[in-house]
Order: structure tokens, then C-alpha cells, then sequence
């Protein structure tokens, strides 16, 4: 059987301008080979370097994202390091972690068929190739929808259909499975192992779908990749994350009593891409959190989850219903000063040059702090989640990103708190601890998840949303 | 780089060929150049409106107006004190503040402003960007210039769309009044600066992501490109790009000055 990916002595640190001391390498010494038809899952903890080498494999770094290479990636055979990207194309493809890095065109139809414009496919089997694909991910009616205006998990179908449709030999898949709900995992699933070429996922949890279905298990640790047994992969990476699955524990705090409470809500979407009678509403006939709870929110992709956080935090306006806080009505600036609301994608809330900057921003408006107190209300949340505050948010991993995001709001110390998908791109382990800082002064937390296992674990009580309505259920299920 | 200048409506402007729409917009835009009666513009002006206003709705057809409302001010305030000449309508002491000629000036470039503003926006809201690609192609520029093109039509929203964003999470994180919240006009002055450069950032940012996803997705490939869509007008190119003249053909008979 030949060689579908050679991976020899792989090292690669970003380079930074301006920095006093040189950068850490974020690989080192990388050896890994794949047999055509392999299906490899390499787990690795957020920032140790998955999104960079997968970026490596498919001659976008260091072309697009300054550093300094050495070693050699052969892909069937052939040196990667004179290639370019669209010489590639029709040999590997990449399915990014965060879907908006990738998408390029205003409709699903138009990027799914971007590709296959560029590699000249006569139309009619262009026109069926795109049908496919979309239908295959459950797009096909929302071909002339904008990207935009869909779901994070629709995104990454979009890609994953963009991906289809090329049908290169070798698929890079940056944490394929997260933000999928649990039909698209499933499907997805299946086209891995149906697929006749090689297929390598990344990722930095050991999902129930990963059991038993790929034969190279590796695990990305300190810049170097090691493939061992699945048994033993998992405990080394179980050891590396700390990870105690167990349910979280129910610790003492100094509750404060707060209860969100929303009655007969009645959100309305419309999207502006397309022409609909009847746009995306949503029904919440009640819905309450109280101080100290954490509440997991799930359902399907689309189904309207991030929509309802965002009326909840008072982002976006109600067509009918009322929210009160402790009684009381709330609105608008109200609900954005009480509720905080961590975003499916953290690029959405982070915007300044360094996680000093992130994290001071809010203290800053608050008038009786005094710099030093400031300053060491900063040191000290960054110790807890274990950021540099010098770092540049820019340069730092998904998950990383995610967890200044959540820095952010322990410090601003919210009764409620919605974090939407908290569990992509972060170990079990950090999303439990993220979980336990910002509960610590009592905060009511809601979980937007599609993990089920994770919902069963954090959450003790959870609602769903399904056709258009928000209704109460069993946790985990 | 996804944001869509497209608004799904409904009217005749969604069934008019790109590429005639494209060569109406041409030459509405010369006209209004042209001389015309001040009648004249404010008609196109209300028809513009009115368009816009029937192919979405009352709040989206504002939108335009909203977007320059800050430069129609910055004209109406200035324009007025570059014209001295002619009857002076309000005076300063010795100083000539409003003058009748500044003010028809002031009319005519108002009128004009929002004239064009509208029919391009008219353009974009009507026709997908793919469309406009094709149309632009159609009148013979290359795919790497009507790609370009597009791209540039989109990135001035992108920067409103990352800039309401950041106001989004900003507002998220701001002091409530018990923490001492800083408020008032001046404040959110200041806030603004930080959320202007935040949104250039981002834009300046996503630009390495936009070549590495064209140059992913082949663009580079020497292989001749096919398309995906294709413009069809309905009752053939002929007859709309007869229309695409006769519109600012009529306008121009019934409004022009010479």
C-alpha cells in the first residue's frame, strides 16, 4: 500500500516582531505516516499546534501566517514545499475549526461551488455535484441563504459539503465534530469510514464517536506527535488533561438569590438572504434560572439556540413576552449589564491587541477602581485561567480564545451567564473548570451544548429546543 | 468575508438583468451630472426611495439615508459658507452666512449625493453578488478584476457588521450604574474610538484568511474556470438592456434644461 501523507522531522515556530525573547516552536520534530485509506485521529490539547499543522499539511502556513519551517511533508509522495495551495487542492482538503475563517461566497450554493469552478468542472456535473453535496449535509434548502445568517454548526456542514464535493484524496479535518449535533456527528462519522482515501481529524476531545473507528490513534503533545494503541493514547491524554469526569460537584457557595424567569416569549429571526412567508420564530412558553444552577440548553443545528441567548441578553428584541429578573422587567441595557453571554465564536468577543487589554477593558469603566487594584484584579484572573497577559489573542488557539472569553466575564462577575458551546475547541477538563470560576460567586450558568455526555455532567436541569419551541426535558437526553 | 449586500424582496428590479440594472446604474449616475432640473433630481431621488421602499420595507429603504445622514450634515453646515456670491439671505455682521445661490448649490449636491447613494444601493440590495461578478465579466473584465471588485463592494459592510459586532460585546461588558458606570455623551464619545479601531483590526485581520481560503479553494489554477450560475433575462438581454436606456433616456427628455 503507498504512502498517502509523510510526515519527516516537521518543525515550525511563528515568528513574531517586536517580541523580546524568540518564540516557542509550537512543533518539533514531527514523524508521522499515513497509509492511503487510513483513517487518523490525533488528540491534542487546545494550542498545542493541531490548527498549525493541519494549516502546514495543505501549504497555507507558513505562506499565509509568518514562520519559520523545517522538515519535509510529502503528500502521495510528492515534497508539499514547492507547492501551492491550489496546486493542493485537488489532493487535500481542509475543514478549519472555526468555519468563518474559510467561507468565502454570500450564498451555500455559490461556496460550495467556488472549488469547482476554479477546477473547471463542465457545469451540468458542476450544478450536480453542488445539489448533492448540500442535500448530503441537509442544505439544499438553504442554498441562497447567506452564510452569515446560519448557525455555527450549519457553517461547518457548509464545509463539510464544500469538502464532499471536492472529494480530495486526503481530508485535514480541524475538530470536524464540534458544533455538529448528534445526527450531523453521526453522518459524519460514517462518511469517514465509508470514505476510500485518507481522512486525519484533529481534535482536543475524546468523543464517544471516536471509539474503536480509526486505526492511528495519536496523541500532540510539547510540538511532537506519538501514535500508540487507542487505549493507551486515551490515558495519556486523559493524564495530560487531568481530566476527572465525574459530575461536578456541588460546592458551597455564597449564593447570591437571583432567578431569570421568561414567559411567553416569541422571538422572530428574519434572514435578509432570502424571501420567506414564514421567517424563523421561536416559542419559550417559560424558561427560569436561578442563582447557582447550571442549565443546559440543547438542540439540533439551526434549531435557534444562540438566538435565544441573544434576546436573553438583551442583544436582541422580543416580538412578544416579557423576561424579569427577581420580578422585576428587564430590558435591553438592563439584561446586557446582568447577563453575559459568551459567544459560540470567541473572535465575536475579542478585539484588542493582548489579554491584558481583554481584560481590563471593562474595568476600566468602572469608576471606583484604582489602577493598581485594577491591575491586580487582571493578574490574578489570568492566573486562574491560565493566560499570559501579554499574549496576543490573534496568535493564541480556539480554545484558548475561548477561555480569555470566559476570563472575561468572571471579572465582570454576572448573576447569569449563557456560554454558548463552550465544549469546542477546550478539554472536558477546562470547560468543567471554566465552569466552576464563574459559578463561584453564585452565577446561574446556561450551557449550549450538543454533547450529551457533557450536558449529563454539568448540567442539572436542562430544556430543548425542538420545531420552533422551548420546552423543559431530561437532562442528557 | 460573507456579508451580503443582498436584501431578498420583491419587484421588478429583482427580475431585471445584472447587467443591464448594471448599465442603468452607469447612466443614471452620469445624469445626474448632467443638467438637469432640481425637479428633476428630487424626482429621481423619490423614485429611487420609493423603489427601494416597495422592494424591501419602510426601515430598510431608510437604511441609505442613515448611512450619510453624518455627511449631509458635514454639506449642510459647509456648503453654504463656499458660496458668497449672489442675494444674501442671512448675514453675519459683515459676513455673508446664507446666500440664495449657496443654497440652490447645497440643493443640487444634496440631491445628488442621495441620488447616487440610492441607486447603487438599489443595485446592491437587488442583484446577489455572484450576479454582479457575471455582469461585470459579461462587460469584459477579467475574473481576478470582477472578483476583486466584488470583494471590495463587501468589505465596507464587513467592517459595519465586525463594528456592530464589537458594539454588541462591548455592550455586554459595560459597568452597570452600582458599579459606578461612566455615562453621558462624552463617555460614549471615547467609547466609540476603541470600537473603530477594533473593527478595523478585525478587518485587517481576516485579510490573510481571505487569500488562504481563495488560494485553498484554487484560485490561481491555470485551468479555465467554468460557472456555476449563469444570468438569464427574462425575455431576452435585447429587451432589457432597451429598458436599461430608456429609463434615464425618459428621465433626461422630460427633465433636462437645455
Amino acid at each position: 500500500m503507498n504512502t498517502a501523507l509523510d510526515i519527516a522531522d516537521l518543525s515550525f515556530t511563528y515568528r513574531r516582531y517586536g517580541a523580546q525573547a524568540p518564540p516557542d516552536p509550537v512543533l518539533r520534530a514531527v514523524d508521522l505516516s499515513l497509509q492511503e485509506g487510513s483513517k487518523a485521529l490525533i488528540l491534542g490539547l487546545p494550542d498545542s499546534g493541531k490548527s498549525t499543522l493541519s494549516k502546514i499539511l495543505c501549504a497555507l502556513v507558513p505562506r499565509h501566517f509568518d514562520g519559520d519551517l523545517a522538515g519535509t511533508v510529502r503528500i502521495g509522495g510528492t515534497d508539499i514545499s514547492d507547492c501551492t495551495p491550489w496546486e493542493l487542492m485537488t489532493r487535500v482538503t481542509l475543514v478549519a475549526q472555526n468555519p468563518q475563517e474559510q467561507l468565502l461566497m454570500t450564498t451555500c450554493a455559490d461556496e460550495v461551488a467556488f472549488p469547482l469552478e476554479s477546477l473547471g468542472i463542465e457545469r451540468t456535473a458542476l450544478v450536480d455535484r453542488v445539489r448533492n453535496a448540500l442535500q448530503r449535509w441537509g442544505l439544499y434548502s438553504m442554498a441562497q441563504v447567506n452564510p452569515q445568517e446560519m448557525s455555527g454548526g450549519e457553517r461547518k456542514r457548509l464545509l463539510l459539503a464544500v469538502t464532499e464535493a471536492v472529494d480530495a484524496p486526503l481530508w485535514i479535518m480541524d475538530e470536524p465534530f464540534d458544533d455538529l449535533d448528534e445526527q450531523w456527528r453521526h453522518l459524519l462519522l460514517s462518511r469517514i469510514l465509508e470514505k476510500k482515501g485518507t481522512v486525519v481529524v484533529f481534535a482536543s476531545r475524546y468523543l464517544d464517536e471516536f471509539r474503536g473507528n480509526f486505526d492511528s490513534y495519536c496523541h500532540l503533545l510539547g510540538g511532537t506527535v506519538g501514535c500508540k494503541s487507542e487505549e493507551e493514547i486515551v490515558v495519556e491524554y486523559d493524564r495530560e488533561c487531568d481530566l476527572q469526569f465525574t459530575p461536578m460537584q456541588e460546592e458551597l457557595y455564597e449564593l447570591a438569590d437571583h432567578t431569570l424567569r421568561c414567559r411567553n416569549l416569541s422571538i422572530v429571526h428574519p434572514r435578509r438572504s432570502v424571501s420567506s412567508d414564514q421567517p424563523f420564530s421561536l416559542s419559550v412558553p417559560e424558561f427560569h434560572i436561578a442563582s447557582g444552577e447550571v442549565v443546559a440548553l440543547v438542540g439540533p443545528n439551526g434549531a435557534g439556540k444562540s438566538t435565544l441567548s441573544r434576546v436573553l441578553c438583551g442583544l436582541d428584541p422580543l416580538v412578544e413576552g416579557s423576561i424579569t429578573i427577581d420580578g422585576s422587567v428587564i430590558a435591553g441595557k438592563g439584561l446586557q449589564t446582568r447577563v453575559g453571554y459568551l459567544f459560540q465564536n470567541p473572535d465575536y468577543g475579542i478585539f484588542l491587541p493582548t489579554v491584558r487589554d481583554e481584560l481590563g477593558w471593562s474595568l476600566h469603566q468602572i469608576r471606583h477602581l484604582g489602577a493598581q487594584e485594577r491591575e491586580q484584579m487582571v493578574s490574578s484572573c489570568a492566573r486562574l485561567f491560565h493566560l499570559d497577559l501579554d499574549d496576543n489573542p490573534a496568535m493564541m488557539g480556539y480554545g484558548a480564545r475561548k477561555q480569555l472569553q470566559a476570563a472575561v466575564y468572571y471579572l465582570l462577575d454576572r448573576p447569569f451567564v449563557i456560554i454558548d458551546e463552550l465544549d469546542s475547541g477546550v478539554t472536558y477538563a477546562a470547560a468543567f473548570e471554566i465552569v466552576s470560576l464563574l459559578r463561584k460567586n453564585g452565577a446561574a450558568i446556561v450551557i449550549i451544548t450538543h454533547d450529551r455526555t457533557f450536558a449529563r455532567n454539568i448540567a442539572q436541569r436542562q430544556y430543548t429546543i425542538a420545531g420552533g419551541v422551548v420546552s423543559p426535558s431530561e437532562v442528557g437526553v | 468575508m460573507t456579508t451580503s449586500t443582498f436584501v431578498a424582496g420583491r419587484g421588478f428590479l429583482y427580475i431585471f438583468d445584472a447587467r443591464a440594472k448594471l448599465f442603468t446604474v452607469l447612466l443614471l449616475c452620469v445624469m445626474v451630472f448632467l443638467p438637469i432640473r432640481q425637479i428633476g433630481l428630487w424626482t429621481l431621488v423619490a423614485a429611487a426611495f420609493l423603489s427601494a421602499w416597495y422592494a424591501t420595507d419602510f426601515k430598510q429603504a431608510l437604511q441609505p439615508i442613515k448611512t450619510i445622514l453624518f455627511l449631509l450634515v458635514v454639506m449642510i453646515l459647509f456648503t453654504p459658507l463656499t458660496y458668497r456670491g449672489g442675494e444674501v439671505l442671512v448675514r453675519l455682521g459683515e459676513f455673508p452666512l446664507v446666500t440664495k445661490e449657496a443654497l440652490v448649490n447645497l440643493n443640487i449636491l444634496v440631491a445628488r449625493f442621495l441620488g447616487i447613494t440610492y441607486i447603487c444601493t438599489l443595485y446592491m440590495w437587488t442583484t446577489p453578488m455572484a450576479d454582479i461578478n457575471l455582469a461585470l465579466r459579461w462587460y469584459g473584465l477579467s475574473y481576478h478584476a470582477a472578483l476583486v471588485l466584488t470583494l471590495a463592494f463587501r468589505f465596507v459592510p464587513y467592517i459595519a457588521d465586525s463594528f456592530r459586532m464589537i458594539q454588541d460585546s462591548h455592550a455586554l461588558r459595560s459597568a452597570t450604574v452600582a458599579d459606578g458606570e461612566r455615562t453621558g455623551g462624552r463617555q460614549r464619545l471615547a467609547d466609540v474610538m476603541p470600537t473603530v479601531t477594533a473593527a478595523l483590526v478585525v478587518a485587517l485581520k481576516s485579510i490573510p484568511h481571505l487569500a488562504m481560503s481563495l488560494e485553498h479553494r484554487g484560485l490561481g489554477r491555470d485551468t479555465k474556470r467554468t460557472s456555476y450560475r449563469r444570468l438569464v433575462a427574462k425575455g431576452g438581454l435585447f429587451t432589457h438592456l432597451l429598458v436599461s436606456v430608456m429609463i434615464p433616456t425618459v428621465f433626461w427628455l422630460v427633465f433636462n434644461t437645455l
